[in-house]
């Protein structure tokens, strides 16, 4: 299958990005040929195939190269939060919401993995009713391209000029995903956003999930990852990269493979944490008071 | 009313449920750890929500998006707490989002001592973020009652101005039993001139306006306004922008709907100011306490001494120190604090002098010990320091 035929369906591009994108948002801030407007069009693709409008959604977004494509794109009600730190607001938002009102956030890999991790498990931990959407580009590239937590081994960055040989969470047996299952998540999922409608489908379930949803979406950057890293600008052979790096299993072997696919779901099997609060709540003022 | 004996901690607390705060979010850490304990009995009561942070910047966050939500929220913490909150302040301060947070101030740097009163935040409560570009509205409490009143002001003053409101205590104030007169209905609360506003909405998308008004609804989400709400600098359509024309509109904003108000935020108390004071002591938070004695006792001998105590310490109230004469500030610290903004406002002539200690109060005598030094024109010590450098 030809790639690029595969994700640049314009037309339908268009008809999501008018329906729920504010008009001087669009296209947005993304470089040229980058894997950003792919990744956000999936998440419009899974609301607008869930039947969801404008006042359904609540939107937020972090830092990097993910807050600025999608801050302040949605029509309806959107916040944009401190770096890594979205998901502690997004927490105390849940208490203030509506139950039925579906909080989606789209955040980066450094944003989500790295100085808003302890806030990520605690969410988890709590099962916050809220999906976090990891635009994943393989390290910090709205800084000029640095390593991170998800960046290959050995990929030559701006901070890792020898290539990056610190232990990451994809690699050498750990996996980030992993680590937010033990902590309570109840749907994970992985995906690159070259992949035809298998992440929109895993986005509407994580979106549909009455609890902490992640699905992480890698991406390619070209003028910071592909140029560093891949040696190349060229989209098709960026594209190619991806391609061959990713594997349709989510249990194969990650040493040299983006492995992809629904890592963890346990959709309904833990009480969401604000119906819990309110419950409790409610139990106490029925009980009188404790004083 | 109802009369009770009880702590600074039970009295903010109530003050916040009164105010209608409705979510709490806090880590434990002492002296202010009581004030998460009896918000987590009370709030359920009233059908609120506690939530047992992470951490403190957690908690700071976790109350803005309660505030972004419609909740009144707020915080207490201390200072090793208190440094956690630059972050969320600063997202409050730029989002324009009402929330209240309480520093119970105990001895540092760091952990210092846990359960002993310091006066260390002054200048930090005012420069809580990073980037300046803001004014902020800080309350400082010399007792339980005081505690109580100065938080229900503060949730006031936070929803009228859009901003995060800082009641700065100390060990003592929170710690402290004291009585403590709690109003019962609508006509009593007003009645001890306690104000409140309910949260309101803003119709949005706009942002707010170029303007120094203040009581603008505050952005909340979830009522289908099309609202944004951002740390970054806005447009009046919410969005961010590099734009400096922008930028230097926001700032203005920040800064004058504070300072153009001053009316609703300056607070303080005097002692024989009108009665020719030649040395002015000042003083906030608990050892005005000491202050107040300590000017008294000097009056009664015949030295001519006044005493100052702001009560609302930022925007700072630079009027109060309009009189030539010789200040003395009186501080829980050992750096002189509060002592470099009234050598700044101070009338031109005067001298400043500072007194400080820290984990625990001046005694009367002592403080008039300093002032018959300064009186005869000696240089002040203090315990184990030569002079009083600052």
């Amino acid at each position: 299958m030809n790639g690029m035929a595969g994700v640049l369906r314009r037309g339908e591009m268009r008809d999501v990005m008018e329906k729920y994108v504010r008009p001087e948002k669009n296209p947005g801030t993304a470089c040229s040929g980058c894997g950003l407007r792919l990744a956000h069009r999936k998440v419009l693709e899974a609301i607008d195939e869930l039947g969801l409008g404008l006042g359904d959604v609540v939107w937020g977004t972090g830092i990097g190269c993910s807050g600025r494509q999608t801050f302040v794109t949605w029509k309806g009600d959107t916040f944009a939060g401190t770096h890594g730190r979205v998901y502690a607001m997004a927490t105390g938002l849940r208490l203030a919401l509506p139950p039925e009102k579906r909080l989606i956030l789209t955040v980066g890999d450094g944003d989500a993995f790295t100085i808003g991790f302890l806030h990520l498990l605690n969410c988890a931990r709590r099962n916050v009713d809220m999906t976090v959407v990891v635009f994943d580009n393989l390290g910090y590239q709205s800084t000029g391209g640095q390593y991170g937590v998800t960046t290959p081994l050995g990929s030559r960055t701006d901070s890792s000029p020898y290539g990056a040989w610190e232990p990451n969470w994809t690699q050498g047996g750990f996996d980030v995903l992993r680590i937010l299952k033990e902590a309570g998540a109840t749907f994970l999922a992985r995906h690159t956003v070259l992949q035809g409608h298998e992440p929109v489908e895993s986005l509407k379930r994580a979106i549909r999930n009455r609890g902490l949803s992640l699905v992480q979406l890698i991406y390619p950057c070209v003028t910071h990852y592909g140029a560093q890293a891949l040696g190349t600008r060229d989209l098709a052979k960026i594209y190619d990269w991806f391609r061959d790096r990713t594997v349709e299993s989510i249990d194969a072997d990650s040493s040299d493979s983006f492995t992809t696919g629904i890592f963890h779901d346990a959709v309904g099997s833990r009480p969401e944490f604000a119906a819990s609060m309110r419950e409790f709540v409610a139990s106490v003022q029925k009980e009188g008071n404790h004083g | 009313m109802k009369r009770t004996f009880d702590t600074g901690n039970a009295a903010i607390t109530e003050g916040a449920i009164l105010a209608g705060c409705r979510l709490f979010s806090g880590y434990p850490i002492t002296p202010a750890t009581e004030i998460a304990e009896n918000m987590s009995r009370r709030l359920p009561q009233v059908g609120g929500f506690y939530l047992q942070a992470e951490d403190e910047n957690a908690a700071l966050h976790i109350c803005n998006g309660g505030s972004i939500g419609g909740l009144k929220a707020m915080t207490a913490t201390s200072g090793p707490g208190f440094i956690l909150f630059a972050d969320p302040f600063g997202w409050a301060v730029s989002s324009e989002i009402p929330v209240v947070i309480v520093n119970s101030q105990r001895v540092g740097p760091v952990s210092g001592i846990t359960g002993a009163p310091g006066q260390g935040e002054f200048y930090f409560s005012r420069y809580l973020t990073h980037g300046g570009n803001y004014e902020t509205i800080v309350l400082a409490p010399n007792s339980v009652q005081e505690a109580f009143c100065l938080t229900v002001r503060a949730f006031y003053l936070a929803e009228r101005f859009r901003t995060p409101v800082t009641v700065l205590a100390d060990q003592m104030v929170t710690d402290g039993w004291e009585t403590l007169i709690i109003p019962e209905t609508d006509e009593e609360f007003r009645g001890m001139g306690l104000e409140s506003v309910p949260r309101r909405i803003h119709p949005g998308p706009e942002f707010y306006p170029a303007s120094d008004a203040i009581d603008i609804p505050p952005v909340v989400l979830g009522h289908n306004t099309g609202a944004a709400c951002s740390d970054w600098t806005p447009t009046d359509r919410g969005h961010d922008t590099e734009d400096v024309t922008w930028q230097h509109k926001h700032a203005w904003r920040l800064i004058h709907k504070i300072r153009n108000h001053r009316e609703l935020i300056d607070e303080s108390e005097t002692w024989f100011l009108e009665d020719d004071p030649e040395i002015i002591l000042v003083a906030y938070g608990t050892p005005s306490r000491v202050v107040q004695s300590a000017v008294r006792a000097a009056r009664k001998e015949g030295l001519k001494v006044g005493g100052i105590r702001p009560i609302s310490l930022w925007p700072f109230q630079d009027a109060l120190f309009s009189r030539k004469a010789s200040y003395l500030t009186v501080e829980l610290n050992w750096d002189g604090q509060l002592v470099r903004e009234v050598q700044r406002a101070a009338a031109p002539g005067s001298s400043v002098h500072f007194w400080g200690r820290c984990g625990e109060l001046p005694s009367v005598r002592e403080l008039l010990a300093a002032v018959r030094r300064l009186k005869e024109g000696k240089a002040l010590e203090r315990d184990g320091w030569r002079t009083e450098a600052w």
